[in-house]
């Protein structure tokens, strides 16, 4: 290592030692955001629950959720699709893809001991019952606390990524995740999506004022409108929101996880298949 | 006036965990274990998550933990496993 590199790390040593220090003892700061905003978040604010004028509101609290699938809903469905689209473009090159290596191989007892170490085993077990919690809990908040579908869908895959870690693949195929429901559900996501979006636009055969991807109705178009309901009883749903919500998780999580069980093809499986 | 978003004291923590970042990327280039290195850009992206949550971008966070500490550390892992471990000259 040169003599100006070892200088320069250590300044930035220094400056995280002194930053480290000064933030300790500045202690419990209280945060207060700023007051001003610009005019396009001051309307998204004043408009996304705005109970006494509905006319452009998104029946939901959270600002950013209605903005992705409301206020810029088109842009949010086609990144859907490019992500479903990049899923089954990478799935088409794997070969093997139809292997299951829950029919070949050792025997019923030999599974329970596969893997890592029993403690690495049995901590897994109990995380991954938490962050499949911890994931329907963001994308059925999704319309009311920060997060979302994709956000919910990328978190629920590290479930079964840390169970092919730790556990086995074998393990995540006896949970039913083998490569064609991955690709069942995540279609099924998908086709989700597209109805949602294009259920407004078939309620104008009916003679109501409607756009696609609409949420709540809107004052421009001829009533009366098309609304999605944003409560149901005690429950407050947002209208499309919780369903685009839900969707998103569905079609991100399984495609994610797709991928994972593709990948995680043991080699030693993978050379079998291959002289045969 | 330029508006205030940050406190000063969320200034210093943001510079703090940016030059946690820093260090920890450039430890992990100079680093011959891959392995290692793939841990040490693991604790950067950790350290990038601290930052959005000082920038207030929890929607954000949440897209960015899974994928850069999660599922990007362990496909690094996973294709490591198939090479050597250490960086040759």
């Amino acid at each position: 290592m040169s003599g100006w590199l070892k200088a320069a790390s250590k300044a930035c040593a220094l400056v995280l030692l002194v930053a480290l220090t000064v933030a300790i003892l500045m202690g419990a700061t209280a945060y207060t955001p700023s007051l001003e905003l610009r005019p396009l978040a001051e309307f998204y604010l004043e408009s996304t629950l705005n109970v006494y004028d509905k006319s452009r509101w998104a029946a939901a609290p959270e600002a950013v959720t209605a903005m992705l699938w409301d206020y810029r809903g088109l842009d949010t469905v086609f990144e859907s699709t490019v992500f479903i689209l990049a899923v089954v473009g990478s799935a088409a090159l794997f070969r093997f893809s139809e292997a299951s290596l829950l029919s070949h191989g050792s025997k019923p007892g030999e599974r329970l001991e596969e893997g890592l170490s029993i403690i690495v085993r049995v901590v897994t077990r109990i995380v991954f019952a938490l962050i499949v919690a911890l994931s329907a809990a963001i994308a059925f908040h999704g319309h009311l606390t920060p997060g979302g579908g994709f956000q919910a869908g990328s978190i629920l895959s590290i479930a079964p990524l840390l169970a092919i870690a730790a556990l086995s693949r074998r393990f995540v195929e006896g949970l039913g995740l083998t490569k064609n429901s991955c690709r069942a559900l995540e279609a099924a996501g998908f086709l989700f999506i597209a109805s949602i979006s294009l259920l407004p636009l078939a309620t104008v055969l009916g003679g109501l004022g409607a756009c696609i991807i609409q949420n709540q109705q809107k004052p421009w178009l001829p009533p009366p409108g098309f609304s999605y309901p944003f409560e149901l009883g005690p429950i407050w749903t947002g209208g499309s929101l919780i369903l685009f919500n839900v969707a998103e998780y569905l079609a991100v999580s399984s495609g994610f996880t797709l991928l994972f069980i593709l990948l995680a093809l043991p080699e030693e499986f993978f050379r079998g298949l291959m002289r045969r | 006036m330029i508006p205030q978003f940050v406190s000063p004291f969320l200034e210093l923590l943001l510079a703090f965990s940016l030059t946690l970042a820093l260090i920890l990327a450039y430890l992990a280039i100079v680093q011959r274990d891959l392995v290692k290195a793939a841990v040490l850009s693991a604790g950067q992206s950790l350290a990038y998550a601290f930052a959005y949550f000082i920038l207030a971008a929890p929607d954000i966070l949440f897209a960015y933990i899974p994928v850069a500490i999660g599922i990007y550390t362990i496909l690094l892992l996973y294709a490591i496993s198939k090479t050597e471990r250490f960086e040759e000259d």
